[in-house]
Order: structure tokens, then C-alpha cells, then sequence
């Protein structure tokens, strides 16, 4: 009973802990984004509250939570209530398998915890894929539920493209999966230990470059940003799904999708980058002899590699247009998903080779 | 148009395949990121300098001892294109030549700010000022009687110096304080 329950406060101090990791991150990106864009387009971005405007992350949070919440009428309540947790949820309930760090385990109370990730299940890269089909609900039903022209159009638009997309996402992680033969992320993160050539991007037998690549574009689609944002395309459907949302829930689905991009880039720096491997073999502070701080070197790499990708989403979006709708899908089906499984077919025999002669 | 040659459709294929379009135009944003010089100025904080001819507020002048200009001949009534002002023009008291506008109105929310009352009135007795911020709560605020103009004339221009190069000789029959205007040409 007691161990049960110092397991249940430690598990609870931990999702507390990425929880407000994640909270800070999707803070910080509200402001990068519009500071990055900005300097960008040649402008400033938010400079008023605070100095050089950084605390306007703050102010936004204040203003929506102080909005009327308006329910439209004719709009299913319930569903129009669900929407907005169905797609945050999922997108937060992603990080408990995400490891942030190097997987080392600490002895507390005769318990072995491992401190950073929150749950090492064997089956992490499936149920992050799962958690993400999920999240399209919310999005779908909110655009239903609303009562709203634009708000449907932006449903309907989300669930046909998410569908195109999540197929691609999937088919390019499974070379990965052939190359770690594990589907937990601290199993496949190990694997890439020991200097950048041995990341999936670049690793020997099967580099997955092509599915890195369609893993990124596939992932802008998936979190509906530019140059994939059809579902928000806010100069056809002022607001797509979100047009009738205010206040706390409007909220809620901005959270949704800052955090699904902050998901979607540990992912990726995960499978493809050597998640938080330094692309050097071991780490500078264990070679110098601080062994105990090693940790700190890993926590920094991930960040850095998640921050870059983050960087990238905002500079596609300062970079390019939007698509046309055949165009977004003519590009899913016909350009990606045959990239995808060529991959899968080239990594399975190059493995199969690879394992033959070793 | 000409038939492409395989050359050409090779190279056209390969920029196709390394997104070289889309490298050109990240190139191009990350260019302006790093070379960050914004042309954003803190509105509130900092204003820009206008132009000399700028055209702001509409303001009633006043001579240098304190007379209006204004003599209510109604010709910038006639020559406003959006109905602006109203002009009540009547006979200063025991001097029976002379006239002044008894009432004079603005109606500032349709003002397109053409400067065509300015240029028809034969006194000089409109002019427009460099003020711009005039956002109010309240749209008949906005509506402006002939005290509020010659308030602004009176914020705006404190010196009451005529700018004589600016003036057309034919005003000078008008302004007989100001004997050195050159003559009309004949």
C-alpha cells in the first residue's frame, strides 16, 4: 500500500514536472512564434507588455481567460464543450512516453524510478501515433458542433487531411522500427547513442533521410501549420474549425496545437536525431570527469534539437503559401505515401542484407 | 514555347526533388532574419516626422490682433466635395461692409481631408493644421463648431505669421494690411 502510493506521488510529481515543462514551452513558442515571424517580415513582433514584449505571453493568457465564453446558437453544447479537451488532451497525454533525458535510473524509497521519462512502455511510438488520430476528433467535432459554415469546412478539411497525413507519419517511422527493432522510444533513442553517424537520419545499413524528410512535412500537415493550415485557412474560413471558439476553450485548441508541435519535434529528435545523444560519442561533462552532471549535457541536446525544430516550423510559415486543396492532397497520395513505403521496402532488404553478413 | 530539352528537364527534375524553389525562399526569409533591421516604428512612443505639406486637422486662423479671418463668404462650403461645413454668415454689428460667419460647422466624420476649402478661401482664414490624432469615443465629438476650430488654429499656429511666398496675388485685394504683396500681373 505504501509503495503503491509513494509510486503513485512520484509518477504524479513526474507528469507534473513535463507538464509544466511542456505549459512553459508552449508559452515560450506563442512569443517566438510571433517575435521569429516578425524579425522575419522585417517587423518587431510584440514589444508593449513588458520589456521587448516578453511578457505578452502572459497578457494573451490573462485576455482569454477574462473572455466571454460564447456558445453559438443552434450549437450542440456538449459536443461543442468535448471538442476542445478532446484535442488538447491527447496532445499533452503524448509526452508520458517521450524521454527527455539519458536513461539512467535513480534508487528512491528501495523504488527504481527512472527520472526522465514518465512511463517506458514498449509500445511508445504506437501509442503516440494513437493519441494523435485521437486529437483529430477534437478538431472534427468542434467544426461540427459549432453550427458554422466555416466551422465545418475547417472539420471536414482537418479530417481528410490529418487521414492523408497520419498514413505518411506512420509509414515513415517504420524504418526506423525495422532499424531499432523496438517500438519505445527509450529503446530506440539508446540505439542511436555514440556520435551523429549513428542517428537514423544518417545511420549505416539504411540511412533514413527520405523518411526523415517525409516525417517532417508530413508532421507540419498533421499539426496543421503553414504551409499545410487548410483547416484554419483564415483567408477562405476566417478561423476554420475554432471560428465560434472564445475564451477559455479557444484556449484550449491554441494549447492543443502549440503542444502537438512540441510533440511532433520530440518525436522526431527521438527517431530520427538521436533524441538527447550528443553528436559526439559520450558527453564533454563525463569526459572531464563530472559524471553525476552527464544528464545535463543529454537534457540540453534534446532541447536543442526539439528548439530547432520548432525553428523550422516557424520559418516555414514565414516562408511559404498555402496550398490548394488538390494540390495538399495530390501531394499526400502521390508524392509522400510512394516515397514512404520505397523507403520501407529499401530499409527492409538493406537490413536484411546488413544482418546476413554480420 | 519551346520544346524543353532533356537537359533541361533533368535540372528542372532535380530542383523539383531537393525543394530548391522552397530552399531559395527560406534562404531569402532566414537573409532578413539575420540582417534585422525593422522598419517598425513605436507608434505611441516615437512618432515620424511629417511632411511639410501635411494634411491634418481643418483649423479657423485668426489675424495677429486677434480678429477672425473669416469674412463668411461661404466658398468653402461651396468647394468642400463632402458636405463638411456649414457657413452662417452675417453683417458685423454697425459696421454694415463688413460680414464674419456668425456660425460655422465642421462635421469632422466625412471630412476626406482634400484641402479644397483651404485653397478656395480668399482670406486664408482655413488652414490645416499637423495635428492627427483625433480618434474620439463619442462621434459627435467629431462635430465641431466655429469656438473648437479656432481653438485648434489657435494651438496650432500660436505665431500668426503669414507664409506670403505660399500666397496667390489675387488674395492680396482681401488682405489690404499686407501692402507689400506684389501687384496683379496684367
Amino acid at each position: 500500500m505504501t509503495e503503491l502510493s509513494l509510486r503513485l506521488a512520484v509518477s504524479l510529481a513526474q507528469i507534473a514536472a513535463v507538464m509544466g515543462i511542456v505549459m512553459l514551452t508552449v508559452m515560450i513558442l506563442t512569443l517566438a512564434e510571433r517575435k521569429v515571424l516578425g524579425w522575419m517580415q522585417d517587423r518587431m513582433g510584440p514589444m508593449e507588455v513588458g520589456p521587448y514584449g516578453i511578457l505578452q505571453p502572459i497578457a494573451d493568457g490573462l485576455k482569454l481567460f477574462f473572455k466571454e465564453d460564447i456558445v453559438p446558437a443552434g450549437a450542440n453544447k456538449f459536443m461543442f464543450s468535448l471538442a476542445p479537451i478532446l484535442a488538447m488532451v491527447p496532445a499533452l497525454i503524448g509526452f508520458a512516453v517521450i524521454p527527455f533525458g539519458p536513461n539512467e535510473t535513480i534508487q528512491l524509497f528501495g523504488m527504481t524510478i527512472k527520472p526522465f521519462v514518465i512511463s517506458d512502455i514498449n509500445i511508445g511510438v504506437l501509442y503516440i501515433l494513437a493519441f494523435a488520430s485521437i486529437g483529430a476528433y477534437g478538431i472534427i467535432l468542434g467544426g461540427w458542433a459549432s453550427n458554422s459554415k466555416y466551422s465545418l469546412l475547417g472539420g471536414l478539411r482537418s479530417a481528410a487531411q490529418i487521414i492523408s497525413y497520419e498514413l505518411n507519419v506512420g509509414l515513415a517511422i517504420v524504418g526506423v522500427l525495422i532499424m531499432s527493432g523496438s517500438l519505445s522510444l527509450v529503446k530506440i533513442t539508446d540505439a542511436q547513442a555514440g556520435g551523429f553517424w549513428h542517428w537514423y537520419v544518417f545511420a549505416f545499413p539504411a540511412p533514413q533521410i527520405f523518411a526523415f524528410v517525409v516525417y517532417v512535412i508530413s508532421a507540419v500537415a498533421e499539426t496543421n501549420r503553414v504551409p499545410f493550415d487548410l483547416p484554419e485557412a483564415e483567408s477562405e474560413l476566417v478561423a476554420g474549425f475554432f471560428t465560434e471558439y472564445s475564451g477559455m476553450r479557444f484556449a484550449f485548441f491554441f494549447i492543443a496545437e502549440y503542444a502537438n508541435m512540441v510533440l511532433v519535434s520530440c518525436v522526431a529528435a527521438a527517431l530520427f536525431l538521436g533524441g538527447w545523444n550528443a553528436p559526439y560519442p559520450g558527453t564533454i561533462l563525463a569526459h572531464i570527469g563530472l559524471e553525476p552532471f552527464a544528464w545535463i549535457e543529454g537534457v540540453a541536446w534534446f532541447t536543442v534539437k526539439v528548439y530547432g525544430f520548432l525553428f523550422l516550423f516557424f520559418w516555414l510559415r514565414a516562408t511559404l503559401p498555402r496550398l490548394r486543396y488538390d494540390q495538399l492532397m495530390k501531394f499526400g497520395w502521390k508524392v509522400m505515401l510512394p516515397i514512404a513505403l520505397a523507403n520501407i521496402v529499401v530499409t527492409a532488404i538493406a537490413m536484411y542484407i546488413y544482418n546476413q553478413f554480420k | 514555347m519551346a520544346q524543353a530539352t532533356t537537359r533541361e528537364r533533368i535540372i528542372d527534375w532535380l530542383k523539383t526533388m531537393t525543394f530548391y524553389e522552397l530552399l531559395v525562399g527560406m534562404k531569402a526569409t532566414m537573409s532578413h532574419l539575420i540582417h534585422y533591421k525593422p522598419i517598425t516604428l513605436q507608434y505611441p512612443h516615437e512618432k515620424r516626422t511629417l511632411p511639410d505639406n501635411y494634411r491634418g486637422m481643418l483649423a479657423l486662423l485668426r489675424y495677429d490682433d486677434g480678429t477672425e479671418k473669416c469674412v463668411g463668404c461661404d466658398l468653402c462650403e461651396a468647394a468642400c466635395p463632402s458636405r463638411v461645413i456649414r457657413v452662417v454668415s452675417a453683417e458685423v454689428p454697425e459696421e454694415p461692409t463688413k460680414r464674419y460667419s456668425k456660425e460655422y460647422y465642421m462635421d469632422m466624420t466625412r471630412c476626406l481631408f482634400c484641402g479644397m476649402c483651404v485653397d478656395a478661401c480668399p482670406v486664408d482664414a482655413l488652414g490645416m493644421t499637423r495635428e492627427f490624432e483625433w480618434a474620439v469615443f463619442d462621434k459627435r465629438d467629431l462635430q465641431l463648431n466655429k469656438q473648437q476650430l479656432l481653438a485648434i488654429g489657435d494651438r496650432s499656429f500660436p505665431v500668426r505669421e503669414k507664409r506670403l511666398e505660399l500666397q496667390h496675388p489675387n488674395v492680396a485685394f482681401f488682405n489690404v494690411a499686407f501692402k507689400h504683396v506684389p501687384q496683379k500681373p496684367n
